[in-house]
């Protein structure tokens, strides 16, 4: 509840901002077919409705999925990184952020190539996008462990994997769910390119589709249900995080 | 948290398994053919007649399932084609001669569009009717080679100094660069979609085709297809370029059923322009002369094209001019 | 400390706890710090030594020695096996009061509901009937030090180090927390290294006080405190060993 009415301060401020992007449309600051007015994209949220909805779907199937590999993958590699501290960090992680400056138009051919024409490439894709900032998060997490904290299960001679399980990964945990916030952020927009990769549906191919028929406010739809659903899925995992991690969000009081 | 772990894994694994199967690119059962037929661009009225062969069941009927795709880049259709991915690629008649220069196996088998769609576009309120009046002007393109060489052929047959007209390189956006004033006429849209467009946006668009100012003419659309597949499986390919040609000539006898199936197929197309774009673009399917089968590919004219080519150095290898296109697989041919 | 930890080697010994002339330097670069230089200790079984000294002298390092997280550069150690009271507490936020005290059975492989069994007794007998539940953000600093301690013990070792437990705490609860602490190593007992900045402390609670010198730390002076139980801060013979231990370490007064 208290969630919902702090929401009111952005809600005002995106209504403003739309109302200048109207204004500004309609006093003629652009041609509506490189920027369309608000009033025209609600428009078309409303008569593509079908069309926005079922390509919506396929999108957010990619999406789900493409997510819960990244963070699957990411997480696993983490911890792989994480307790090969000498050997594999060192010669993988320049490798990792290597990863990231490939350009997806350059990949997406590449993974069609590959894996064909299914759902796959275009879940690599959103993988590779989200994958980092898990692996990055969840590594910090895991350094950032109290040493003395490991000390102290050493003393109770705790096995390695012990000492990862009750220790060093409930610490981690917020810095996953910091990644995973990240990345959901970013593979949303990641399907739009992701769809480039063998795609005859989705919002990322109807976005593509659309501006060579001039049809920008169908585009501009497509991108706000991308964004939209990039927020919920944000909002559904700071929710997530509350229930998982209820004791880095308790009040903090001394009893006598 | 832990507890999450393994249902989370198994929700993976469940969401992955429902997804589309894999393309197989080998024959299924024992009387149809898994073909992979992948487009140029978007689906738009040019391919008109492949979803009507589609919605018709003509592919079915010649024992063929096709499955079309839609490329990621303009570049995607060939090298995938070379390189095995797909079994049949549309793609364009520079394209093919540029794809033989580097050696790639590759073969036309039949034209989808008679002629040249590239024109010279500019809106009425340029006033740029013939290509005399380029002199002076910015022309705006994708930055493609032989876009280039069409500019300065049409400057030479002009008698236009090249200098004397600025060509700027406005990617894909064509529309959007004439709208916004920022060039005076774009080399490379197509007089039946981007004019068209124009048209209906009331910006009443003049139109230079390229074979009418000193461009030789050419196929724009054409379909390609492996030279092993044309030895191995000649067969199976006479009967898609058959069916193909089946689909657009119901186009011919009932366009607009012929658009109902190509927006059925694609709901992201707009009625409207379809329709405008497909009563245009009809007589560019079929062949001038009507004794030639559908698809029919001229070997003078294209050997024409590609002495052009050669003498614009966009090709370098004479070799990869002969034999480009055949006709063996259209209607009463090669038999 | 800018050491990688090394696998804890075997310093068990069989009865108490031998530290012999332990010298244990730390390298940063080029440069070392010694911690510990010359460094001797003994405590039989169930007694309890006390070491105080200035800030920085190795005494944490001593103990870490003692529970066989280090290894010294020179001389032995041989202890009985240790269990390591930090000086912070060190309980796990996510983890409820009990499960915080049972972490060392957890380490070791017990089962969570046989470990929490194990430990419902001990709360009780601490104190923390009530609170078995509270995670520790919701605990006050005392009650956060009894479960530390109570983890400390479910380790199940002969030997308990103990850094500094009470240095965190106000005066009203650390009072308290040292009648506490006597009283439950008088019906636990154990052999006890507590080490400590607080000399009244050390004499309230151990049968020896070890004096260390600053860095690099070793002994100055043992004082036996032969007194009856339990002891009082106003009793004179306390006050008597308190100021000579003052003295020892070089404190004006």
């Amino acid at each position: 509840m208290r969630v919902a009415l702090r929401g009111w301060r952005p809600l005002l401020l995106l209504i403003l901002l739309i109302g200048c992007w109207e204004l500004y449309v309609d006093l003629g600051g652009a041609d509506p077919l490189i920027l369309p007015a608000p009033h025209q994209v609600a428009s078309s949220l409303y008569t593509d409705r079908s069309l926005l909805w079922s390509n919506f779907l396929v999108t957010a199937r990619e999406v789900l999925l493409g997510i819960l590999v990244a963070a699957v993958a990411g997480f696993t590699f983490a911890v792989a990184l994480h307790f090969s501290k000498r050997t594999l960090r060192p010669a993988v992680y320049p490798l990792l952020v290597a990863s990231q400056t490939i350009p997806i138009p350059i990949i997406a051919p590449l993974l069609v190539f590959w894996l064909g024409f299914g759902i796959l490439p275009k879940l690599v894709v959103i993988a590779l996008v989200s994958f980092f900032s898990i692996v990055v998060t969840t590594l910090a997490g895991l350094a950032a462990v109290d040493p003395d904290l490991v000390k102290l299960m050493r003393t109770f001679d705790a096995s390695r994997l012990r000492i990862f399980r009750h220790v060093e990964l409930p610490s981690a945990l917020p810095g996953v769910f910091t990644g995973a916030k990240i990345a959901v952020a970013v593979a949303v927009i990641g399907a739009v390119f992701a769809e480039q990769a063998g795609s005859n549906s989705g919002l990322g191919y109807l976005f593509q589709e659309s501006l060579p028929q001039l049809l920008t406010a169908r585009a501009y739809a497509a991108v706000a249900i991308l964004s939209a659903f990039a927020i919920v899925l944000f909002a559904l995992l700071s929710l997530a995080e509350r229930l998982a991690l209820p004791w880095a969000y308790a009040p903090k009081g001394d009893l006598p | 948290m832990r507890r999450l772990v393994v249902p989370a894994v198994l929700l993976t694994l469940l969401l992955a398994a429902c997804g589309e199967k894999q393309e197989s690119v080998s024959p299924t059962g024992a009387n149809t053919q898994n073909l992979t037929l992948m487009l140029d661009w978007f689906p738009n009225a040019d391919h008109v007649g492949i979803y009507e062969a589609l919605a018709n069941g003509d592919f079915k009927t010649a024992g063929l399932d096709v499955h079309i795709e839609v490329p990621s880049n303009p570049a995607s259709p060939l090298e995938l084609l070379a390189a095995g991915k797909v079994d049949a690629a549309i793609s364009y008649e520079p394209e093919v001669l540029l794809a033989r220069n580097q050696n790639l196996p590759l073969v036309s088998v039949a034209a989808i569009v008679q002629e040249p769609l590239t024109s010279i576009v500019s809106i009425g309120s340029k006033h740029i009717q013939t290509a005399a009046q380029l002199r002076g002007k910015r022309v705006g393109d994708a930055g493609i080679p032989y876009q280039h060489a069409y500019l300065e052929t049409i400057l030479a047959h002009e008698r236009i100094p090249p200098g004397s007209v600025k060509e700027i390189n406005v990617g894909d956006n064509l529309v959007p660069a004439m709208l916004s004033g920022r060039v005076d006429a774009t080399l490379g849209a197509y007089w039946n979609y981007e004019a068209i467009e124009l048209a209906q946006m009331g910006k009443h668009p003049n139109v230079i085709r390229m074979n009418q100012v000193g461009v030789p003419t050419y196929d724009e659309l054409v379909l390609v297809v492996r030279e092993s597949t044309l030895v191995d499986h000649p067969d199976e390919i006479r009967r898609l370029v058959q069916a193909i040609g089946r689909g657009y000539q119901a186009v011919r006898s009932d366009p607009n059923a012929g658009v109902a199936n190509l927006v059925g197929a694609n709901p992201g197309l707009d009625s409207k322009f379809q329709r405008a774009a497909v009563r245009a673009t009809l007589p560019a399917f079929f062949p001038s002369n009507p004794s030639n089968p559908w698809g029919w590919q001229d070997p003078v004219q294209w050997n024409a094209y590609g002495q052009w080519m050669l003498s614009n150095h966009l090709i370098t290898n004479p070799a990869a001019v002969a034999d480009a296109s055949t006709n063996e697989e259209l209607a009463g041919q090669g038999l | 400390m800018t050491e990688a930890p090394t696998e804890p080697r075997d310093v068990h010994g069989p009865d108490g706890i031998r530290v012999h002339e332990v010298i244990r330097t730390f390298r940063t670069g080029r440069s070392g710090v010694d911690a510990l230089a010359g460094m001797s200790l003994r405590a039989d079984p169930h007694d309890v030594v006390a070491v105080v000294g200035p800030s920085g002298c190795g005494k944490t390092t001593l103990l870490e020695l003692i529970c066989g997280l280090q290894q010294p550069d020179s001389g032995t150690v041989s202890s009985p096996p240790a269990a390591l009271m930090p000086q912070r507490d060190l309980l796990l936020p996510w983890l409820s009061a009990i499960d915080n005290a049972v972490l060392a059975l957890r380490a070791r492989g017990v089962g969570r509901e046989d470990a929490r069994r194990q430990a419902r007794p001990w709360l009780e007998r601490f104190g923390l009937g009530g609170f078995e539940t509270t995670r520790p953000a919701q605990l006050s600093g005392g009650m956060r030090q009894r479960v530390s301690f109570l983890r400390t013990l479910l380790a199940g070792k002969p030997v308990l180090a103990l850094d500094e437990p009470f240095a965190a705490l106000d005066a009203i609860t650390r009072h308290e927390m040292q009648r506490w602490l006597a009283h439950v190593l008088e019906a636990e007992p154990r052999t006890v290294v507590l080490v400590t900045h607080d000399v009244e402390e050390a004499v309230l609670l151990a049968d020896r006080v070890i004096v260390m010198s600053g860095r690099p730390g070793r002994a100055l002076a043992e004082l036996q405190v032969a007194l009856p139980r339990p002891r009082s801060a106003t009793d004179l013979a306390v006050v008597e060993l308190r100021e000579r231990a003052l003295g020892a370490l070089g404190v004006q007064r």
